[in-house]
C-alpha cells in the first residue's frame, strides 16, 4: 500500500457514486470496488466511508436496500438514483475538466510562458 | 429538499430500527473483512484484531453517521430538554416562580389579544373586502357615518364610481306560537347582500328590491344563528313566512355561518328591506333634516381608485350639504361634514370598534409590559440560577465543552419554562376573556363576539411565549457561559462590594422592572381616577332608588289614541304597587343613548354662528320628583297641561341661558324649525342633568308633556320606590303586562345599574388595569426581592468580615436598604418620565385630571418605593443578622 495516494477531499463521494453505478453494493463492496476500479491506488479511510453512504442517502443521490450477500448474510445493497447518477455525470465533468486544467498547467515548460 | 425531510424523518421517528440497522451493516462489514482476510490465510484471532483496527471507532463512526441524517441536532436538543426538564424538577421554588410569572404574563397578553383580534382584527367574510367602504364624513379622528336617505340618493347616483347600500340596526318583534320575542336586525336598501358581498349558505340576499317600492318586497334573510334557533337548520325554511312588527314577511335566504354582520359585536339575526319599513314610518325615506345612524356603504368599481372615489364622494357630500335644510347641521358641527371619507369596511366598523379601540389599545401595552415584567423576572432568576450553577459551567468549558453548546442548553431551559409558561396563560386568557365578556354581556345590547380561541391567538400566544424567551433567557444564558476561569473554580473566592460586572444586569433588571411597574400602576391609577370622577360627578338627578323599564309599542297594532291610554293606565297600576313613592313616564331618561335633538326656533334675530338645537324630552308629570331632579323656577308639569291647553314647556338651566341669557326666561316662547306653528310657552326652569352620558356636558333641554305631543312607539317607565329598587322589578313587569299583552317589555334596570352599563368601558378599563397593576407591582417586589437576597447571600462573608471588624447591625441593615432604595428611585424616575411622555395617547379615556395628575404620579412612586422598601427589608434583616464566625467559616 505504500503508493497509495491519500484522497483528496470531496471526492471520496464521487468514487462511491462510480462505483455503486456499474452495480448495486454493500458497504464493503464499495470498498473493494474503489479499490479494484483505482487499481489499489487509492486508500479509503474506512472511517469515512459509511458517513458518506449516509449522507449521500440522506441526499437521495443512493438508495439503499436490504438483500442477500455473496455469503447467505444479509447486507445493505446501495445502488444510484436518478439523481445520483445526474450528479455523477456533473462531478465526473467537473473532475475532468479540472484534471484537464492542472494537468497543462503542471506540463507548462518554460519557452510556453 | 422534501425527499432530505422524508429520510430525516424516517430515521427520526423509526429511531430503533435506524440503530438495529446500523449496527447490523457495520458488523457485515466486519465479518466480510474477517472472512476475506482468513481466506487469505490468517489466523481467526489476528484476522478479527486487523478487521477492527482498520475500521476504526465504531462509536465515533455511528455518530458521525448520525449526524449525515441530521440526527445529532435532534439528539443533542432531546438530551438538552431532559437536562433542562431535570434542572427544573430539582428546583421546584424557582420553576414555579419562572411559570407562574410567565404563564400570568402570557395569559394576560392572550386574554387581551383574543378581544383585539374578534373587534378589530378580523377581516369580514364578505366577497373582495377590499373593495367595500363605509361612506363616512369628518375631517377628525372619528369620522362619521350618520346619515338620511337623502344623502344615502346622492351617493347612489354616482353609478359610475361605486354600488352603494346602507343598513340602520334595529329591533324587530317577531310573533311566535311562545309571544311576542325581541330578535336583533337590520333594516337594509334592496340590494345590501349583493352589494356588500354576503355569502349565503341558502336561498338568495337581497339584490334588486326598490325601497321605494312600498310594500313590494314583502321579504327577510334570516342569520344562521337565527335558522339553528328557530328552525333548527331545517332545509325547508325557505319560502316560510315570519310575522314581524305586524307585518307577514317571507324568509328567501340565510346567511352563512361565518358572517355575523358587519359590525363587530352586533349579530343581526333577521334582514328586512327599508320599503318594508315605510309601510309603518311613511317619511322615512324622505326625512331630510333628521340624520340617523345609519351607516352607507360604497362598493368600488374596478378601475376606479380609492382617491378618485374618494374625490367624487366628497363633491356629492358638499352638493348635498350646502342644501338649505342642512345649514344646521352644518353650522352645528361644521368639522363633522367637512369632507368625505371613505373607511374601510373589510374589517368592519361600528361604534365597539370605535369605543373599544383606544381601551384596547391602552390594555394591550399594559399586558406587554406586564409580559416584559414577568419576563424580567425570570431573567433575574435565571441570572442568579447561573451564578449558582457557575463551577459547573466553569467544569464543562475547561473540558472542552463548547460555549454555544452551553448557551444552547441553557436556551433550551428558557423554551422549556417559556413552553410551560404559555400552556399555563393560555388556561388562564380563556378564564380571562371570559370575564371580559361577562362585562359586555351584561349590557342592555349584549355585544355578542366569537372569543373561541383560533389559529391566529394560537399563533399570538406560541410567538410571545418565543420572544419572552429569547428576552428572559439571552442574557443570563451569555453572561453565565462567559467567566473567568480560574476564580470561579477557586472555592469561595472571596468577592467584595457590588462591583462584579455580572451583577450590574441584576440591577439594570429591577430597574427596569421599577420603571415599567411605574408605568403600568400609574396608567391604572389614572384610569381608576377617572372612574371615580365621573362616578362622583354631580349630575343633576338623583337615581338611587329609581326603577326604569322601557316599554316598546313600535310595530304593534296600537293606535296613537290606545297608545295615549295605555301609558295612563300603567302609571295608575305602577302607583299601586307597594313601595312605589312616585311615578313617571319619559321619552328619554338620564344616562342613556336614546334621544332626540331638535333644532329651535327662538325669538330674536336669527345668529348662524349659534347652535340652536335643545335635546327635547316629553314626560308626565311626576318626572322631575321621580328623578330627584330640582325644580328652579316656576312651576312643574302638571295634570292641567292637557291635549287642550295652552302648550308648554320646562327648560334646563343651560337652555335658559344659552337662548335667553339675562332675559327671564319665565314666559318666554319658541317653536321648533321642522314645526313653525308650534309655540310653547316657558313655565318653569330645572336643574341640568346630564344626558346621553356623564362625559358630556349638560345640554340644554326641553321637557314638554306627553298630553300635549303626539303618542310615542317609546316610553320609558320610572319608579321612585321607598325600598330596594330591585326587589319592585318583577311586579312591575307584571303590572305591565297586565295593562296590555302586545307591547314589549324591555331592559329592566334600577338607574345605578344603568349609570354602570353607561361606564361599561370604563369600569373595563378600571378593573383591569387595577388588576394588571397589582399583578406588576407584585411582580417587581418579588424581582427586587429576590435580588436583593441573592446579593446578601452572596455578599454573607464579606458582611461577616465587617462585622466581626466591629461594623453595627443597624448600619449593615441600613446599607442594604439603602441599595434597594437607590435602584427603586432610579426605576421610579424613569417610569415617571415614561408615564409623562406616553399617557397623552390615553387622554380621551380619562375624565376630570389631567395625564400627568401630579397627584396620582406621587401616590404610584410612594406605593412603589414602600413596595420596594418592604420587599428589601426582609433581606436586609437577614444581612443584619448574620453570625460573622459561622460567615467567615462556611464557603
Amino acid at each position: 500500500m505504500g503508493k497509495s495516494a491519500e484522497l483528496l477531499p470531496g471526492t471520496l463521494d464521487m468514487l462511491i457514486l462510480k462505483a455503486v453505478s456499474l452495480k448495486p453494493l454493500h458497504g464493503y463492496g464499495v470498498l473493494l470496488r474503489i479499490s479494484q476500479i483505482s487499481g489499489k491506488a487509492l486508500d479509503i479511510p474506512q472511517g469515512s466511508l459509511y458517513p458518506a453512504l449516509y449522507r449521500l442517502e440522506h441526499q437521495g443521490l443512493i438508495a439503499a436496500e436490504w438483500g442477500e450477500s455473496e455469503n447467505k448474510r444479509k447486507a445493505k445493497y446501495y445502488s444510484l438514483t436518478a439523481a445520483g447518477r445526474r450528479r455523477l455525470r456533473e462531478e465526473t465533468e467537473g473532475w475532468n475538466r479540472l484534471a484537464t486544467a492542472i494537468a497543462s498547467a503542471l506540463n507548462t515548460t518554460p519557452d510556453e510562458v | 429538499m422534501m425527499s432530505q425531510f422524508r429520510s430525516w424523518w424516517s430515521a427520526a421517528a423509526r429511531r430503533t430500527r435506524f440503530e438495529d440497522e446500523m449496527r447490523a451493516e457495520m458488523e457485515f462489514h466486519l465479518q466480510a473483512r474477517v472472512d476475506d482476510l482468513m481466506a487469505s490465510g490468517v489466523a481467526p484471532a489476528a484476522a478479527r484484531r486487523q478487521a477492527r483496527m482498520e475500521f476504526g471507532t465504531a462509536d465515533a463512526i455511528k455518530d458521525d453517521c448520525r449526524q449525515s441524517r441530521g440526527l445529532r441536532f435532534l439528539d443533542t436538543t432531546v438530551q438538552d430538554v431532559r437536562f433542562a426538564w431535570r434542572m427544573m424538577r430539582k428546583t421546584p421554588g424557582f420553576t414555579a416562580a419562572a411559570i407562574i410569572s410567565l404563564a400570568l404574563g402570557i395569559g394576560a397578553n392572550t386574554a387581551i389579544f383574543t378581544l383585539v383580534e374578534a373587534v378589530m382584527l378580523r377581516t369580514m367574510p364578505i366577497a373582495e373586502p377590499d373593495r367595500l367602504f363605509y361612506l363616512a364624513h369628518g375631517t377628525g379622528d372619528n369620522p362619521g357615518t350618520s346619515s338620511n336617505y337623502g344623502l344615502f340618493e346622492q351617493y347612489a347616483a354616482l353609478t359610475d364610481v361605486f354600488d352603494v347600500t346602507a343598513y340602520n340596526t334595529n329591533g324587530f318583534k317577531v310573533t311566535t306560537p311562545d309571544g311576542i320575542e325581541n330578535v336583533d336586525g337590520i333594516w337594509v336598501s334592496g340590494n345590501f347582500h349583493a352589494v356588500a358581498g354576503v355569502p349565503m349558505a341558502l336561498g338568495r340576499g337581497f339584490a334588486a328590491e326598490r325601497d321605494r317600492d312600498i310594500g313590494g318586497s314583502m321579504i327577510a334573510v334570516i342569520s344562521d344563528h337565527y335558522w339553528a334557533r328557530r328552525y333548527n337548520r331545517a332545509p325547508d325554511v325557505l319560502g316560510q313566512t315570519l310575522v314581524l312588527n305586524g307585518h307577514t314577511v317571507t324568509i328567501v335566504g340565510v346567511t352563512a355561518p361565518e358572517f355575523t354582520g358587519l359590525q363587530p359585536g352586533t349579530r343581526p339575526d333577521i334582514t328586512l328591506p327599508l320599503s318594508v319599513r315605510v309601510l309603518d314610518e311613511k317619511d322615512f325615506l324622505d326625512m331630510r333634516d333628521t340624520w340617523t345612524s345609519m351607516p352607507i356603504l360604497g362598493r368600488v368599481k374596478p378601475g376606479v381608485s380609492e382617491a378618485q372615489a374618494t374625490a367624487a364622494a366628497d363633491v356629492a357630500l358638499k352638493q348635498y350639504m350646502a342644501r338649505e335644510e342642512n345649514q344646521w347641521i352644518v353650522t352645528r358641527n361644521p368639522d363633522a361634514f367637512a369632507a368625505a371619507r371613505l373607511l374601510p369596511a373589510s374589517r368592519g366598523s361600528g361604534s365597539l370598534r370605535q369605543r373599544y379601540a383606544t381601551p384596547l389599545t391602552v390594555l394591550m401595552a399594559l399586558v406587554g409590559l406586564i409580559l416584559l415584567i414577568a419576563a424580567t423576572n425570570v431573567a433575574n432568576l435565571l441570572l442568579v440560577r447561573g451564578e449558582a450553577r457557575s463551577k459547573e459551567v466553569a467544569i464543562r468549558l475547561c473540558v472542552g465543552g463548547g460555549r454555544s453548546r452551553l448557551i444552547r442548553q441553557f436556551l433550551t431551559e428558557s423554551v422549556l419554562l417559556a413552553v410551560c409558561g404559555a400552556l399555563l396563560g393560555f388556561v388562564l386568557a380563556q378564564w380571562g376573556t371570559q370575564a371580559i365578556m361577562a362585562f359586555f354581556e351584561s349590557l342592555e345590547q349584549p355585544i355578542f363576539l366569537d372569543v373561541s380561541p383560533n389559529l391566529r391567538v394560537l399563533a399570538f400566544t406560541t410567538a410571545i411565549a418565543l420572544i419572552a424567551a429569547l428576552l428572559f433567557g439571552l442574557t443570563p444564558a451569555l453572561k453565565s457561559t462567559r467567566l473567568e476561569l480560574s476564580p470561579a473554580l477557586k472555592e469561595g473566592g472571596l468577592q467584595f462590594g457590588w462591583t462584579r460586572r455580572r451583577w450590574t444586569a441584576g440591577y439594570a433588571l429591577v430597574v427596569t422592572q421599577v420603571a415599567l411597574g411605574v408605568v403600568v400602576i400609574a396608567v391604572a391609577g389614572l384610569l381608576a381616577r377617572s372612574l371615580h370622577n365621573l362616578k362622583t360627578l354631580n349630575a343633576g338627578f338623583n337615581g338611587e332608588h329609581v326603577l326604569v323599564f322601557t316599554l316598546d309599542s313600535y310595530g304593534t297594532t296600537l293606535n296613537d289614541e290606545r297608545r295615549t291610554a295605555l301609558y295612563a293606565d300603567l302609571l295608575g297600576r305602577l302607583r299601586t304597587l307597594p313601595g312605589a313613592v312616585r311615578v313617571a313616564a319619559s321619552r328619554s331618561v338620564p344616562i342613556h343613548t336614546s334621544g332626540n335633538a331638535r333644532l329651535l326656533d327662538l325669538p330674536g334675530p336669527a345668529d348662524r354662528t349659534l347652535d340652536r338645537s335643545a335635546f327635547t324630552n316629553i314626560v308626565t308629570p311626576g318626572y322631575f320628583d321621580a328623578f330627584g331632579i330640582r325644580l328652579l323656577r316656576g312651576r312643574d308639569i302638571n295634570e292641567f297641561d292637557t291635549s287642550t291647553s295652552p302648550r308648554v314647556a320646562v327648560i334646563s338651566t343651560a337652555m335658559a341661558r344659552l337662548y335667553f341669557g339675562d332675559r327671564d326666561p319665565l314666559g318666554q316662547t319658541f317653536g321648533y324649525q321642522s314645526e313653525k306653528d308650534i309655540r310653547l310657552t316657558v313655565v318653569g326652569v330645572v336643574e341640568d342633568t346630564h344626558q346621553m352620558n356623564l362625559r358630556e356636558r349638560a345640554p340644554a333641554i326641553v321637557y314638554t308633556p306627553m298630553t300635549q305631543e303626539k303618542a310615542q312607539f317609546w316610553m320609558n317607565f320610572a319608579i321612585r320606590t321607598a325600598q330596594e329598587p330591585a326587589a319592585l322589578s318583577s311586579a312591575a313587569v307584571a303590572a305591565a303586562r297586565a295593562a296590555s299583552k302586545d307591547v314589549v317589555i324591555r331592559y329592566v334596570r334600577t338607574m345605578d345599574q344603568q349609570v354602570n352599563a353607561s361606564l361599561m368601558r370604563e369600569r373595563l378599563l378600571a378593573t383591569f388595569s387595577g388588576g394588571f397593576a397589582a399583578l406588576a407591582l407584585i411582580l417587581a417586589a418579588v424581582g427586587l426581592y429576590g435580588v436583593m437576597s441573592y446579593n446578601v447571600t452572596r455578599r454573607s462573608r464579606e458582611i461577616g468580615i465587617r462585622m466581626a471588624l466591629g461594623a453595627r447591625r443597624g448600619n449593615v441593615l441600613i446599607q442594604v436598604l439603602r441599595q434597594t432604595v437607590v435602584v427603586s428611585v432610579i426605576g421610579i424616575a424613569i417610569g415617571v418620565t415614561a408615564v409623562l411622555m406616553t399617557t397623552k395617547y390615553m387622554t380621551t379615556l380619562l375624565f376630570g385630571l389631567s395625564e400627568r395628575d401630579p397627584a396620582t404620579l406621587m401616590a404610584v412612586s410612594v406605593v412603589l418605593l414602600i413596595t420596594a422598601s418592604v420587599a428589601g427589608f426582609f433581606p436586609a434583616r437577614r444581612a443584619a443578622t448574620i453570625d460573622p464566625v459561622r460567615a467567615i467559616k462556611t464557603e
